[in-house]
């Protein structure tokens, strides 16, 4: 296994990774650290002047603290769709692996058209209207997970098939009713998979622009990812205070990812492994 | 601010203009104000219109304690166009809106969706050009916040003096100092900009021409939204696809003319790295913000044409507020628009962000202190040689002119080619409007 040549390619590897992903994050250090005029000229380089303080604190103040409210919106809004995913999700993809039927055909269609079928953004706000959910948080959530789900129900029925059909009978020979086998049995079992779920949706949940841009109108509404249009417009843009902007975005993924790191990648490879 | 920039995408613009056709049964509901005394107003986020429309607002609540005014930010360009059509079809609009004039103002269906101001005592202190940029029918818009702009070439004032050039008066001129700036060899004679996002500053050789353009055919105007008189075969309007392709193949341009943004254009021309600039005025607003002392160094002159006694510039309105009809506190956003229309109300926005050019409200002076490429502006409009850009005459307006001047300006396509494809491309939008002849 000691070969010199897999060493070298080690290190080779890890520099390669560290300058994809670590030059990007200095760039966007020192352009936040940057007064406006030298944040202009976009280069990669020192600032003559450090005025990171500053530029939190502008960043933070700007616009009547919005990023607060946003951090607190995009937080629930997060949480609360990834919660209702990874629940439903689990529950349809398990009762559609486990019981299949004549109506099987018609539901897998149904999930594949929620791949396929691209949301329409008028429609879907008179529809949010009639409901009263418009311009809500918990109208939002119900669209994040409207156009999450089907991904999930996915991949839950093809991990559920690898789960032994003995194990679901075991468990109603000792007397488990249906809800106790699913969220004491089978939930459990899901792990790596809930895991691989919660990383891809989350991402895509707090990243997601579009949706509260057109769904969620309003400053009180906001979540963090409309702040970044507080500082860049088309014809002029402060660059050092959207930079700030990215980073103070980007810092709780990346610490949450420093806390649950075991957790995370313990959780993708036993799903590989099983896989 | 100005439909120069990024204009919508063709399936959005379906989408919208279907949705136009359907909707309005709706009644408003969601963020607008009600009686509470609160006034919202969406505005894009462009640093000049949130401050200035900010001073407004702040000067208005200082005399009229009781009422507060709230602004929504929203984006700009295409995506920003995108949500003040959903949000006037939803009904969801706050009570008033900040919005461009001109051709986008015409796509957002006015007459169904705004309310008519040509009753209200205001408008007659609005100046009757910018009523004809925000008119539909025998019907009026919006109230003007900002300053004119005008539509020409940005200048580096030092380097002009070290070679001892002057303002050229015909296009002849123009290509004469270029050749002298090359042969010096310092700098680059012009700079274009086709890097990301800043694509919409290739279309300036075609879109401030309209000065000589309509200085040869007055009513090529009238003509072009009527499908008798195109691009292609109008010697005059062909011209700035023309100016556009001699100063690529003359090898004027900037070395990084692909890839550099309208920021590096900017630093290019302050620096004098680059002489000259074909932009809107309002540059000067983010070079203020950028690098205050560089405002010394810049001049200004109208794109120059074939006739060197008839040399004006094109000018661009400023964006207005707008009532929706769906409001449900028309008085207060009235007398909010009252304010906007007097004196009172521009010398808020002066102190605010300063001005670029002159204002459309009668009465309303700038101050003496102006930079030397604002001063320049000015002089043409006290000459009274201005004409509006085209996009203020006509409707007709194609989503790709920037993609084709692109083309153009990196020596792709002729500029015969480029005027046809382009006739070719606003067919499409002048059919989903609906016009006549087409």
């Amino acid at each position: 296994m000691k070969r010199p040549g897999g060493i070298l390619s080690g290190i080779v590897a890890i520099a390669v990774s560290a300058v994809v992903f670590l030059v990007p994050f200095a760039f966007i250090f020192l352009t936040a650290s940057k007064t406006r005029a030298e944040s202009a000229l976009l280069e990669f380089s020192l600032p003559t002047e450090w005025a990171i303080w500053e530029n939190l604190v502008a960043v933070v103040e700007a616009r009547d603290y919005m990023l607060l409210t946003a951090f607190v919106n995009s937080t629930i809004l997060t949480v609360a769709s990834i919660a209702i995913m990874v629940v439903f999700a689990a529950m349809v993809g398990y009762v559609m692996q486990r019981r299949p039927n004549r109506w099987t055909p018609l539901l897998n269609a149904l999930v594949l058209a929620g791949l396929i079928i691209p949301p329409a953004v008028v429609p879907t706000i008179w529809v949010l209207q009639r409901l009263g959910l418009y311009a809500t948080l918990g109208g939002l959530i119900l669209i994040e997970v409207a156009f999450g789900l089907s991904f999930c129900v996915l991949l839950f029925r093809a991990f559920v098939a690898t789960i032994p059909r003995e194990v679901d009978e075991a468990a109603i020979i000792d007397g488990a009713g249906p809800v106790r086998l699913f969220f004491q049995v089978v939930l459990p079992l899901l792990r790596s998979v809930i895991v691989t779920v919660v990383i891809v949706q989350a991402v895509a949940v707090f990243n997601d622009f579009q949706n509260p841009l057109y769904f969620l109108p309003g400053d009180e509404n906001a979540t963090v990812q409309l702040t970044l249009y507080n500082f860049r417009s088309q014809f002029t843009t402060q660059w050092n205070l959207l930079f700030m902007d990215i980073l103070l975005i980007t810092v709780p993924p990346l610490i949450m990812y420093a806390f649950f790191n075991r957790q995370i990648v313990a959780g993708l490879t036993s799903g590989a492994v099983k896989g | 601010m100005f439909s120069i920039h990024r204009p919508p995408g063709p399936a959005r613009v379906a989408g919208a203009a279907a949705a136009a056709a359907a909707t309005l049964a709706l009644t408003a509901c969601g963020s607008s104000g009600g009686d509470d005394g609160t006034l919202t107003i969406l505005v894009d986020n462009t640093e000049a219109t949130v401050d200035s429309v900010q001073a407004l607002a702040d000067a208005y609540t200082a005399a009229n304690p009781d009422t507060e005014i709230d602004l929504e930010l929203r984006p700009g360009g295409s995506e920003g166009d995108n949500i003040v059509k959903t949000r006037l079809q939803t009904g969801d609009m706050p009570d008033l809106f900040f919005y461009n004039s001109g051709s986008l103002l015409q796509a957002l269906a006015p007459e169904q969706n705004l309310v008519d101001l040509s009753g209200e005592p205001f408008m007659d202190a609005v100046a009757e050009t910018f009523q004809e940029g925000v008119r539909s029918d025998d019907r009026v818009f919006g109230v003007p916040v900002g300053n004119a702009v005008g539509g020409g070439v940005l200048y580096n004032l030092p380097a002009y003096e070290d070679l001892g050039l002057e303002v050229p008066r015909t296009w002849d001129e123009f290509t004469a100092n270029n050749q002298a700036i090359l042969d010096a060899g310092d700098a680059a004679p012009v700079i274009q900009t086709y890097g990301p996002d800043s694509t919409w500053t290739s279309q300036l050789f075609v879109l401030a021409d309209n000065y000589n353009v309509l200085a040869a055919e007055p009513d090529f105007a009238e003509r072009y939204t009527a499908n008798e008189a195109h691009y292609a075969d109008t010697p005059a309007a062909m011209a700035g696809f023309e100016h556009l392709q001699e100063v690529n193949e003359a090898g004027f341009l900037n070395e990084d003319f692909a890839s550099a943004s309208y920021a590096d254009g900017l630093a290019a021309l302050a620096s004098g790295e680059g002489v000259h600039y074909p932009m809107l005025t309002n540059a000067i607003t983010e070079l203020r913000a950028t690098d205050p002392d560089a405002l010394d160094d810049i001049g200004f002159f109208a794109l120059p044409g074939e006739d060197p006694d008839d040399v004006g510039v094109t000018t661009w309105l400023p964006g207005a507020l707008y009532l929706p009809q769906t409001t449900d506190d028309q008085a207060a956003a009235e007398d909010f628009l009252a304010f906007a229309a007097s004196v009172e109300g521009c010398d808020a926005q002066t102190e605010a962000v300063g001005v670029t050019g002159p204002y459309f409200i009668d009465g309303c002076t700038i101050p003496e202190d102006v930079p030397p490429g604002v001063a320049q502006l000015q002089e043409y409009f006290d000459a009274g040689l201005t004409a509006p850009a085209l996009e203020f005459l006509s409707p007709v307006k194609g989503p790709a002119l920037e993609q084709i001047t692109v083309e153009v300006g990196s020596g792709i396509r002729s500029a015969e080619d480029a005027a046809a494809l382009y006739d070719e491309d606003v067919k499409k939008q002048a059919q989903q409007l609906g016009l006549e002849g087409w």
